[in-house]
């Protein structure tokens, strides 16, 4: 089923259509706030969907449903981010991949640890453009800037990704 | 967080009950001050005491309304569905309206231009409200009908 019908059925207030939307984007929003916050932060995740659902109804358009998500999303990330600076508190951090897990497992920590490394900004466009697979015109619109502003971030982010991920490989 | 838990998490402010709740607290508030207040202004030469109970029943209708209102618009949201229930119960509340000054009315011998009027405006908003709630609804139902064909 097509992501623009199942908006249409949530509009509509089909109530079989909320857990069905919850089901297919669940864990595009949880890796996004997992990313962003350097750890998983279920309250974040929670907030994201209360305020998706309480805004379909004034969505006009169910096809941009992707980018409107992450608007939300990121919304809830910066006020996060805000709370936590605002209380200088420790930084969570992601837990440690445990020694008998495959390779796989690994670099995805390790590729994670790097992406949480990056500044917000650009660890934000990294992961809207790679990992959600979103157009620069999407990405542009969750982040509220142009689109060169965009691939300016995207040029910076991978750079600084690159010298993290060098910068790992000889910690190690 | 599994989705299936994120669901039973949300699953309280998405009840249909509750929204529909919301939308019934704020019209019985909104139709009980609006019952109270009619008596008020109709009724001549009406002691303090009486004055001061009606002022506190007016309150306490509008106190509701207001509830109802702030609910639906920030904690309950209402869906198409939610919003042609929420007309016809606004319509129902509208007639439940028009009969207390039909009632009053008749009680009194003398129609009230004053009356007429409220009367006739809230029932046009709630008429339209319906209307409006109707064709938001039939043109979801047209683009579900259009994009199931289509996948």
């Amino acid at each position: 089923m097509s992501d623009e019908l199942l908006i249409v059925r949530c509009r509509l207030g089909e109530r079989d259509a909320f857990p069905e939307l919850v089901r297919a984007w669940h864990g595009a929003v949880d890796r996004y706030v997992r990313r962003m916050l350097a750890g998983p932060d279920d309250d974040v995740v929670q907030e994201v969907w209360l305020a998706v659902f309480h805004g379909l109804p004034k969505l006009r358009r169910p096809e941009r449903f992707a980018p409107w998500l992450f608007t939300i999303a990121r919304r809830a990330v910066t006020n996060r981010l805000r709370d936590t600076y605002a209380h200088a508190g420790p930084e969570p951090a992601e837990e440690p991949a445990g020694p008998d897990e495959s390779d796989a497992i690994v670099d995805r920590e390790v590729l994670g640890e790097a992406l949480g490394a990056l500044p917000v900004r650009e660890r934000e466009v990294l992961l809207l453009f790679y990992l959600e697979d979103l157009p620069l015109e999407a990405c542009a619109q969750i982040c509220a800037v142009p689109v060169g502003t965009v691939k300016s971030r995207l040029n910076r982010a991978r750079r600084l990704l690159r010298e993290e991920l060098v910068r790992k490989e000889y910690e190690a | 967080m599994t989705p299936e838990e994120l669901i039973k998490r949300l699953d309280p402010p998405l009840s249909l009950r509750r929204r529909v709740g919301y939308v019934t607290v704020a019209l019985a508030g909104l139709l009980g001050s609006g019952l109270v207040g009619l008596l008020w202004a109709t009724e001549p030469g009406l002691p303090p005491r009486t004055v001061v109970a009606f002022a506190v029943l007016v309150a306490i209708g509008l106190a509701w309304a207001v509830f109802g209102t702030w609910a639906v618009a920030r904690r309950a949201p209402l869906f198409a569905r939610d919003r042609v229930v929420a007309g016809w119960l606004g319509v129902a509340a509208w007639l439940l309206f028009t009969a207390g000054a039909v009632v009053v009315t008749t009680l009194r011998h003398r129609i009230e231009p004053g009356l007429l009027v409220v009367v006739l405006v809230l029932g046009a908003v709630a008429v339209l409200r319906l209307r409006a709630a109707r064709r938001g609804r039939a043109a979801l139902l047209r683009r579900k009908e259009q994009l199931s064909r289509g996948s």
